[in-house]
């Protein structure tokens, strides 16, 4: 036996509506807006992690890319490859040799690129120190970039609200 | 004679929706992009002229010459030298002494281990008053000194605070140009 048609259903009549975009429109209008101004093409400078702090500062332009030195509680990394651990930073000396060298490298690669295609060797390097590193190994860091044809120094640091 | 009614006022009025579909699709995609290309934290960086003596070192003739013309300029050689014990503000025959203890350093370290940052802005405000307009090469320069173990932030916040004071109506330099110097 087939089923008695239900009576309740049988007056209801297709509702039809359609959903109010009008608000979630301009939602996303400001999200989209909001994003476009941070939006950054230059992609990440930094990798932070426990070890590399930035200190914080209120001071300072918006850094570019250039050649990075990175001062990490235990070792110094030049463009994110470790050439130097704590061990190689002479008590006495100001010249971190493996520093030295590799910054020496660049910057012949950087003399080559200019005398072949033209592109101007900035001499700047940009140098991020977690906030715990001592002096000493700053002032040896940034002694070992000036005496190696890297003496325009910048400090990356992150720029706090004040 | 009257004119005649327009017979467009009978026309319906024409009842449609934009379609915001494909522009919502847009923004679907568009946000996401967006938000994996955002800057979340805003870094700044700070410029460091090298340091002066480091340069000088070879003795040419033209480099001779212009150690002599130095030499005559009026220099003020500002140096600021952060111990742990404190802050030293020193000239290049003076110390500027601390308030209470005329051996220890300008600004001492406080009970609790912190620099007092304000009270060694005060300090440089009150040299800086005094030296303005009388003609000083280095008017804005300093020369940041420290001992080998203090960190790199309290350098950090020692520069920031170098940088500009406030007086009743504008704000000026206050020493904005920061050299450093070896270790003491």
């Amino acid at each position: 036996m087939a089923f008695q048609p239900s009576k309740s259903k049988k007056n209801l009549s297709k509702e039809s509506g359609t959903l109010n975009m009008n608000s979630m429109m301009d939602m996303m209008t400001i999200i989209l807006l909001f994003l476009l101004k941070s939006f950054s093409t230059e992609g990440a400078l930094v990798t932070p992690s426990e070890q590399l702090r930035l200190p914080e500062s209120i001071q300072g332009e918006k850094p570019k890319k250039e050649l990075s030195v990175s001062i990490t509680r235990d070792v110094i990394m030049v463009n994110d490859i470790i050439v130097a651990t704590e061990a190689d930073i002479d008590e006495d000396n100001l010249m971190i040799e493996p520093l030295r060298q590799r910054l020496a490298e660049y910057a012949r690669k950087e003399v080559e690129l200019q005398n072949t295609v033209g592109k101007e060797f900035t001499h700047v390097v940009n140098i991020q120190g977690d906030e715990q590193i001592h002096f000493d190994v700053l002032f040896k860091v940034m002694f070992t970039c000036s005496k190696s044809d890297f003496y325009k120094m910048r400090l990356l640091t992150i720029k706090s609200g004040a | 004679m009257a004119y005649k009614p327009s017979l467009r006022r009978k026309s319906d009025e024409l009842d449609m929706e934009l379609d915001i579909r494909p522009v919502m699709n847009l923004m679907v995609v568009l946000i996401p992009l967006l938000i994996a290309s955002a800057e979340w934290v805003r870094l700044g960086s700070i410029e460091i002229n090298v340091p002066p003596s480091k340069d000088a070192g070879i003795g040419s003739d033209e480099s001779q010459a212009q150690a002599e013309e130095r030499e005559k300029e009026k220099r003020l050689g500002l140096s600021i030298a952060i111990t742990d014990l404190g802050i030293t503000i020193a000239g290049p025959g003076a110390i500027l002494s601390g308030t209470d203890n005329p051996e220890g350093p300008t600004v001492p370290i406080s009970a609790d281990g912190e620099y007092d940052y304000q009270l060694m802005k005060e300090k440089l405000i009150e040299i800086k008053k005094a030296i303005q307009g009388k003609g000083f090469k280095d008017e804005n320069r300093a020369l940041i000194t420290a001992s080998a173990d203090i960190a790199y932030k309290v350098i950090i916040k020692v520069m920031d605070e170098l940088q500009v004071f406030e007086t009743d109506e504008e704000i000026l330099p206050l020493f904005p140009e920061v050299n450093f110097s070896k270790i003491i």
